[in-house]
């Protein structure tokens, strides 16, 4: 698809870092100014013991240290140098930005404020792994705890917090899962650029959220988050001390989101290579695209929804009190606002790499292209008309329960269109099947059962006795692990190579894969059956009528278990030990299989010009 | 066709760093847009469905329009005497924008700093009388927040003003990309101040 060309040879300045106070930070002083902003901060918030005000007070000086936390730790790592040299008119030379990019610093510069994408991704990719591999514990702990009935294995008194915060945590993770690794070390050299269009924003992205995780961590030491990742108000209102961390983390979260996303979508839109119209842009690159720039003006809904929460819960404002006017439902339209098209930024990229991955290891070009995009486009805009069809028991305006039961069902005709597209390049096909492919075929199935059962959740009638039952886990865990997180596993095994440099190991790729999807099919195929009779979610102890199914469900879990500590290991030990990948083993025709291992800072050495799609296989080009 | 492959950090053209930074800018005030759309919701939400009575319960305290608009006029002011000094090329009204947004901080924060609103209970604890109450105070801390980053954006185009060393090229995009900022603050205000006006 590209011809290279260049007439100019390299003439990088040398980085001169010496006296600069550039140079000097890192995440060791970002932690340690951070630590010093969140203590200073909850000792001059502090509440006396006998003011009358303590609860606000208390929640007062929480938010404050946790929110202080974060600007202290960005302060630390050098985040706002830049903005600041450019208020005073000294903007960052080429010799300070070089040393920004991390050029020459070897393993340091993962642990600085650097603005090469690359680093950002590969930081993004350990930064999810390990958010999925404590989410995924939480997970085994509590398919542990209900594995009989009246099992204790968690107490009562923490096992909605431990839900909560296994629901957050993977939430926060999925959303990041492909567009954080794959958004910012792959995408911007599929499209030919040589980095991001705001590299320190990009770095300032991933920082912000990395100040998230310990400020999300607190709230196990202040009793935890106890009404589930949703936090309904008033409940959220009137929980304890550990909510604080729970509003502090979401508006840390929404912050990084709003800057990643405008990152990626200004990157694609306006650094593509030359000859790259939008008709010849990867898959995968218009996925993502479509996928952060629903977020920008989602997430913000559900910002003011935790502002307004905070301040119920400081300043006794009555946004959810409904003694002073406020109503739960305003949280609820808030919340689920942002929560359905939520479900989409997760769901889009991982779809859109397996159409990235399938021609490839089909060798067809991709089937109707358009069609692709449609679909991407009709469930991106159809998912902002959806909301309230989480809402159809709360009593809020039944009459329109109908009008989104009809929007919400709606959305299944361009989830069809991506469900033709993947089986229309298949089809007659004869698959390569190497670890990335059979992420592909495990989609479909996954994303079949995850979509048709949606379509009963969507029904107001089946909904009324579904709502609120381990059927709804079951059909989300369907979409959000069994399709999106398959998705973005199957392209970590198909960008491995050029990630690491070496071959994803494939022996325990595929031992993983088989245990993961068998386990899978086992503990939510259980889970619906329990659901659909009647078991309800966030219920510690359950009646002993679902016995088996919950023993089968934790078998299940345990296999996904095994699966993923096999794949974890295959990750670590093929990171550090597998076989070298040559630069393009799959005889992928996009431009990030054109540039070597390491990739350059500036990725191309020439500038690439597109003339061709990319999916041109079979074509004779 | 050729192509520069020279380091490139910040050495792209100065239009091509312009473009890519006022699209950059306009992608976030899409965010910030779909914020004060939420709060302007919340409003009127509330305010419908008026809980209880209590979106002004009886003896409660309500501001009048002006104090709305009397908090949107710098915003507004600012972005016209932006828009105007970018047509002309002259860094001379940075200082003019600079002061008015000190001014509309200064006049949110005393409105914030001064308003009725806060009641307290027999047990002595400090409440907000209702949720017109509540909502108010949230869309003028949002007016705040515009404050303090146009402050801090007009500021630097102050400062760079007198510099000799900025590409006039560059400086003259940020000066639009400033100026994308500018109008949309002043359209939330002008909304904000329409919102608290219908009480």
């Amino acid at each position: 698809m590209t011809t290279l060309q260049s007439t100019s040879s390299h003439s990088r300045p040398i980085p001169n870092p010496a006296k600069s106070l550039i140079t000097k930070l890192h995440m060791g002083t970002g932690a340690v100014v951070g630590i010093i902003f969140a203590v200073g901060a909850y000792y001059a918030l502090r509440p006396a013991a006998d003011d009358p005000n303590f609860y606000n007070q208390q929640n007062k000086a929480l938010l404050a240290a946790m929110l202080s936390w974060s600007v202290g730790f960005l302060i630390g790592i050098g985040a706002f140098i830049g903005p600041f040299r450019w208020l005073i008119g000294k903007d960052l030379t080429a010799e300070e930005q070089l040393y920004l990019a991390g050029d020459g610093q070897g393993i340091k510069r993962y642990f600085k404020y650097c603005t090469d994408h690359k680093v950002v991704g590969i930081q993004y990719l350990v930064g999810v792994m390990a958010m999925l591999a404590v989410g995924g514990s939480m997970a085994m702990m509590i398919r542990t705890s209900l594995a009989v009935p009246g099992g204790h294995f968690i107490a009562a008194t923490i096992y909605n917090s431990l839900v909560g915060l296994h629901g957050i945590t993977m939430i926060v993770a999925m959303i990041i899962v492909a567009t954080g690794p794959f958004g910012n070390y792959i995408m911007p050299i599929m499209i030919g650029a040589r980095d991001m269009a705001f590299p320190r924003l990009n770095a300032l992205s991933w920082w912000v959220l990395f100040t998230a995780i310990p400020v999300l961590c607190s709230a196990w030491f202040l009793g935890g988050i106890p009404t589930g990742w949703t936090a309904y108000a008033p409940l959220s209102v009137q929980a304890g001390p550990g909510m604080n961390a729970f509003i502090a983390t979401i508006l840390i979260f929404a912050v990084s989101t709003a800057v990643a996303g405008m990152n990626i979508t200004a990157t694609v839109v306006a650094m593509r290579a030359k000859g790259m119209k939008w008709n010849r842009v990867p898959i995968f690159v218009i996925g993502a695209t479509m996928s952060v720039a629903l977020a920008i003006p989602a997430f913000p809904t559900f910002m003011l929804a935790m502002v307004q929460t905070a301040t119920d819960r400081v300043f006794n404002t009555g946004f959810y009190d409904a003694n002073v006017g406020g109503s739960g439902w305003l949280y609820a339209h808030l919340f689920w606002i942002m929560g359905h098209p939520e479900v989409y930024v997760i769901l889009l990229p991982g779809i859109a790499i397996l159409m990235e991955i399938t021609p490839v290891f089909v060798r067809k070009p991709l089937f109707s292209y358009n069609a692709a995009v449609l679909g991407f486009a009709g469930i991106a805009g159809l998912s902002v008309l959806v909301w309230a069809h989480h809402m159809y028991i709360s009593g809020w305006t039944p009459t329109l329960n109908g009008p989104f039961m009809v929007t919400t069902e709606m959305i299944s005709v361009p989830t069809g269109l991506l469900f033709l597209v993947l089986l229309g390049t298949v089809w007659r096909g004869k698959p390569w099947m190497k670890l990335p492919m059979l992420g592909m075929f495990a989609v479909i199935w996954n994303f079949l059962i995850g979509g048709i059962t949606g379509i009963y959740l969507s029904d107001v009638p089946a909904d009324n006795y579904l709502h609120g039952s381990m059927y709804v886990t079951a059909h989300f865990h369907y979409t959000l692990m069994g399709a999106a997180l398959t998705g973005a596993v199957a392209g970590l095994a198909y960008w491995f190579p050029k990630m690491t440099g070496r071959m994803l190991n494939e022996r325990a790729g595929y031992i993983s894969f088989w245990f993961v999807q068998i386990g899978f099919q086992i503990l939510f195929l259980g889970m619906f059956i329990a659901g659909a009779e009647g078991q309800p979610r966030r219920v510690v102890s359950f009646a002993a009528m679902y016995k088996y199914q919950n023993m089968i469900s934790t078998g299940g879990a345990y296999m996904v278990g095994i699966g993923f500590i096999v794949l974890l290991w295959a990750v670590i030990h093929s990171w550090r030990k597998g076989d070298i990948a040559p630069m393009n083993p799959w005889g992928a025709k996009t431009l990030e299989w054109t540039v070597p291992y390491p990739v350059p800072l500036e990725n191309f050495d020439e500038a690439p010009v597109i003339t061709s799609d990319p999916y041109g296989y079979g074509k004779g080009n | 066709m050729s192509s520069d492959t020279q380091f490139h950090i910040h050495h792209d053209a100065p239009e091509v760093v312009g473009r890519r930074e006022r699209l950059g800018v306009r992608l976030l005030i899409v965010a910030d847009g779909a914020f004060v759309a939420s709060m302007i919701f919340s409003y009127f939400y509330l305010r419908g469905l008026n809980a209880n009575g209590a979106w002004v319960p009886k003896g409660g305290h309500t501001l009048s329009a002006s104090t709305g608009w009397m908090a949107a006029l710098p915003f507004v002011v600012a972005a016209i005497v932006h828009k105007i000094g970018t047509r002309n090329r002259s860094n001379a009204t940075a200082g003019i924008v600079l002061l008015a947004m000190l001014v509309g901080a200064y006049i949110q924060w005393h409105q914030l700093a001064t308003m009725p609103f806060i009641a307290k209970d027999d047990g002595g604890r400090h409440f907000f009388e209702g949720a017109y109450a509540s909502n108010w105070v949230v869309l003028g801390g949002a007016n705040l927040f515009h404050y303090f980053v146009g402050t801090f954006i007009a500021l630097g185009l102050f400062i760079r003003g007198f510099r000799a060393k900025v590409d006039p090229t560059l400086e003259h995009w940020r000066q639009l990309t400033a100026s994308s900022w500018f109008t949309w603050i002043a359209i939330s205000g002008v909304l904000c101040a329409i919102t608290t006006g219908i009480i």
